[in-house]
């Protein structure tokens, strides 16, 4: 194979907060990642706002915001409905990187939010959310040898929430798949960017934060050896690039131990902000007369603006009111006197782009230890579920495997990826 | 009610994928939609793909409103989606043939298949339709001809040629079926060891292929399968016939402790053969419903009767058949044709047993409202389908007074001996809500209309003759105790005058 110079490999662990990857690197259950951290550049960073992995990953494969890629949740409600859609890469308004001209090919597994896949110069399997695998592969002739390996998109969420055993069964398999798709496209492929993300971090963490915090958690080990095995990879496609390749390590958000779910639209009801057809309510649908606010997940709260959503009851001269209220409100929302918002955005603080208007009008973040959900057919405002992991905003993590202490700012964000990438294309050691 | 069903769903709606579940509370997904087991999942998305509108991308079906889709369209009958595929099997018979026409009517795409067996019963016993039909591919033409309705039709034996039956649903990918494809007779499967064997095998294991089918190539479709009011039978104690199933608030005392009944199926007390392979029938859907998430309404259809609906009425090549036979009757029909000949209308025993009934426009009516109503996944519910109750004697005098006083016809109601066992006085109470409650269902046909309508079809003298070539047919002579002897007189109630009616139709 004729190496050719420059070429980009970034590993993606989703969900890998900063001081995991650290602590683990230190401890030595990630001896690979440990090296890297010494001879190359290592930061804590920002995610998207809100922390999810379909805003954040979209953010750094483009390196725009929300308000320019389109991309504001997992989930979304189209203009003039209460229709609940599941954007997905054809949603994407903005190209990602390897469609960029002069990129060249390409070969990307597994980054979330690439479903369907779509023509491309090189390969792609897609990541979560992608429920056929039939759908997520470029080209189609892939989708043999990966049947053949077994290959699987994703844990099954539904058998995890049965066993933890069949879960982190269920976790291995996929990561042996995983691995050997990426050795099989490795080698085959003549790649000028190679992307590799593993999701397994960001499962472990969901359903077994706790077993990592607890030393003596019955799954402690478990959580640890999966991404001992992550590191393994990550140490041989250490020794598998060349000198002038080079190679970046991220996450797309942190994660920090689960407290308490709070329903966002339980509480909005409560206050009177929502009102609902029924309770429970079984979806938008459901939205009745007089709501003026409602929340999609994680945490965006929409006005319900007369002439933009069927039963929308504030007109646009009040949106201002409405908003001063909800603030108050919400602010003011205390479990075992801690406060649950640390901070409410403003969609026009946080998002820039033609697509603003689509944007939930307000996003909140929680304080340490409050997961924000905003379903709608919750019965209690605070709930404990079996998940014991939350993702968090301010603690992602960004490594290259060059030591150019400028080639990353001092507080970086995920929409700066694919300017470090341009840059690092541009560097000439 | 014709919106009653504008509040359903995308859930409800067949031409919806249901593609996987989504769960952001762990990033997790899955591509199995239904979890079985205590797992509360609630907060888990169901992610749904329109097959009509794919440009609407992955939703949650929930979502979006029949009343709010382009897709379904307003009609009589509730909203319709527009082009829908219904294939009824069962196509040739009295229901199936008279359904497509209704069906194709209101710009539904029907499809069937039959394989004419009901034409050979009735043959195999001697008999013959008394209201002249066509051949298929006579029926199949003036439908195009007559009323500008395309359907498509296969011969196939849903039993023997499964592999048929697969390659057409494949093809054809319907969005209900309606089952009619079932020997109907309970006469029939009480003649001797081969017919019992036959109707059993015939509708249980028919049915079951069908379900089979549907698991693996039409999860999404909803299966509208006739059953009878005859699976209940009529309990002694006058406990009421719930629909199917016993309602929430249903408990039984036993032992000093209460046990709540709601939701479990009724007790069932068939009263032939035929009722079993019913009542078998509901067993293998229930449980079909419970195991694949297949959907489906369960008709408990009361006795059917009548000629008419303004399709088979268009034209006589579109008339669906009337049989008259012990096997293949039904006692107003039959009670009609005996007034039209002359022939005593013949009571089984006391002649107070007493039935629900629907009449052929009203039975059309309700499975219109079911088919545009769809089942949600994994539902499976029941339906009395019945306008009305009478007792068998109350009927008699209904025909024989209209014959009388509308046709001159004079007219004898007789008792015979009752060659079923059933009781021949009993208490009867129904229970027939869901139809009209939920379905928007309102009978629009009395009794005392179809009955006119039918004789006046029936007096026509080309049909006064076929009925006369076979009125050696009417009396019973298949006894369910295994005699085989035509029943004898128990008493001739006298001749029932009527002065002439001034009532015009």
């Amino acid at each position: 194979m004729a190496w050719d110079s420059k070429r980009t490999v970034i590993i993606g662990l989703d969900g890998m907060p900063y001081h995991l990857i650290k602590d683990l690197a230190e401890v030595g259950v990630m001896p690979h990642t440990k090296t890297l951290i010494k001879s190359g550049v290592f930061r804590q960073m920002e995610s998207s706002i809100p922390e999810i992995s379909s805003v954040a990953w979209s953010s750094i494969i483009t390196g725009k915001n929300p308000g320019q890629h389109g991309i504001f949740g997992f989930t979304d409600i189209p203009l003039h409905t209460y229709r609940l859609s599941f954007p997905n890469f054809n949603d994407l308004l903005m190209p990602p990187f390897w469609k960029h001209k002069g990129n060249g090919k390409s070969v990307i597994i597994n980054v979330p939010f690439t479903y369907p896949a779509a023509r491309l110069d090189g390969v792609l399997i897609a990541g979560f959310v992608a429920l056929d695998l039939r759908k997520a592969v470029y080209p189609t002739s892939l989708l043999t040898k990966l049947n053949e390996i077994g290959y699987r998109i994703d844990v099954d969420s539904n058998k995890a929430r049965q066993s933890l055993d069949l879960f982190l069964k269920d976790l291995h398999r996929t990561l042996q798949a995983r691995i050997q798709a990426y050795r099989y496209l490795w080698d085959r492929e003549d790649w000028q960017t190679f992307v590799l993300v593993f999701t397994g971090a960001d499962r472990l963490a969901h359903f077994l934060w706790e077993a990592y915090e607890d030393k003596h958690h019955k799954y402690h080990s478990a959580f640890l050896d999966h991404l001992h095995q992550i590191d393994k990879v990550i140490g041989e496609i250490n020794q598998k690039i060349n000198e002038t390749d080079s190679l970046l390590m991220l996450s797309d958000h942190g994660f920090e131990l689960l407290e308490y779910d709070v329903q966002v639209n339980f509480f909005l009801a409560q206050e009177g902000f929502l009102r609902l057809k029924k309770i429970p309510a079984q979806s938008l649908a459901d939205i009745d007369y007089g709501t003026t606010a409602f929340a999609l997940e994680p945490a965006r709260i929409y006005i319900n603006l007369e002439g933009k959503y069927p039963r929308g009851s504030v007109k646009p001269e009040n949106r201002e009111t409405i908003i001063n209220e909800l603030e108050a409100s919400l602010m003011s929302l205390e479990v075992n006197g801690k406060k649950v918002i640390e901070r409410i955005c403003r969609k026009e603080e946080i998002y820039e782009g033609p697509h603003l208007y689509r944007a939930p009008d307000l996003v909140l973040l929680s304080n340490k230890g409050f997961n924000l959900k905003g379903g709608l057919k919750a019965t209690k405002l605070f709930e404990k579920d079996i998940f014991t992991g939350k993702h968090s905003q301010k603690d992602a993590f960004l490594l290259i495997n060059k030591p150019i202490p400028d080639i990353i700012q001092e507080n970086p964000s995920v929409y700066d990826i694919v300017g470090i990438m341009n840059k690092l294309k541009k560097n000439k050691c | 009610m014709e919106n009653h069903n504008a509040e359903c769903t995308c859930w409800n709606c067949p031409a919806i994928d249901l593609t996987g579940k989504v769960d952001f509370r762990s990033c997790g997904q899955s591509r199995e939609v239904f979890s079985q087991g205590s797992i509360d999942d609630s907060e888990a998305h169901i992610v749904a793909e329109c097959k009509r509108r794919p440009k609407l991308g992955l939703f949650d079906p929930m979502s979006v409103t029949f009343a709010e889709c382009p897709e379904w369209k307003l009609t009589p009958y509730g909203y319709l989606l527009k082009d829908m595929r219904v294939m009824i099997l069962g196509i040739d018979g009295y229901l199936g043939w008279t359904l497509a026409l209704w069906l194709g009517s209101l710009g539904v795409k029907v499809t069937g298949v039959d394989n004419f067996s009901r034409r050979d019963w009735v043959k195999e016993r001697g008999a013959r339709t008394v209201v002249p039909i066509s051949r298929m591919t006579e029926r199949l033409h003036a439908t195009k001809e007559v009323l500008g309705i395309d359907i498509e039709f296969r011969e196939t034996d849903i039993l023997n040629q499964r592999n048929l039956l697969r390659e057409f649903i494949e093809e054809i990918k319907p969005e209900a079926i309606v089952h009619y494809g079932e020997c109907p007779s309970p006469a029939y499967s009480m003649i001797d060891l081969d017919h019992a064997t036959f109707v059993q095998r015939n509708n249980v294991l028919g049915t079951l292929g069908v379900l089979f089918m549907m698991r693996d190539l039409a999860p999404e479709s909803s299966l509208i399968k006739l059953g009878t009011m005859g699976e209940y039978g009529t309990p002694l104690t006058g406990r009421p016939l719930f629909e199917g199933m016993f309602p929430a608030d249903a408990v039984l005392h036993w032992e000093d402790q209460e046990w709540s009944l709601g939701g479990e199926l009724t007790p069932r007390d068939p009263g032939s053969f035929y009722h079993v392979s019913k009542v078998q029938d509901t067993y293998n859907i229930y449980e079909a419903c419970k195991y694949w998430w297949l959907r489906s309404y369960d008709v408990m259809q009361g006795v059917i009767y009548g000629v008419h609906t303004p399709q088979v009425a268009a034209d006589p090549r579109l008339r669906t058949r009337l049989d008259i036979d012990e096997w293949f009757g039904t006692v107003i029909n039959r009670f009609v044709t005996q007034a039209v000949i002359g022939f005593p209308l013949t009571l089984y025993g006391a002649g107070e047993q007493i039935r629900g009934f629907i009449g052929l426009e009203d039975a059309m009516q309700c499975m219109t409202r079911l088919i545009v109503h769809p089942p949600e996944p994994g539902q499976y519910d029941v339906v009395n389908q019945m306008s009305g109750f009478y007792s068998v004697r109350y009927l008699a005098e209904t025909v024989a007074r209209i014959a009388s006083r509308e046709f001159n016809l004079p007219v004898i109601i007789q008792r015979v001996e009752n060659p079923r066992v059933e009781s021949d006085i009993h208490p009867f109470k129904p229970i027939y809500n869901k139809l009209p409650a939920r379905f928007g269902f309102k009978p629009k046909v009395t009794l005392e209309d179809e009955i006119y309508r039918t004789l006046e079809l029936l007096t026509q003298p080309h049909v006064k003759e076929r009925i006369e070539e076979k009125k050696h047919l009417i009396l019973p002579r298949t006894w369910w105790s295994g005699l085989k002897k035509q029943v004898e007189t128990l008493e001739v109630i006298e001749e029932i005058k009527y002065e002439p009616s001034s009532k015009t139709h």
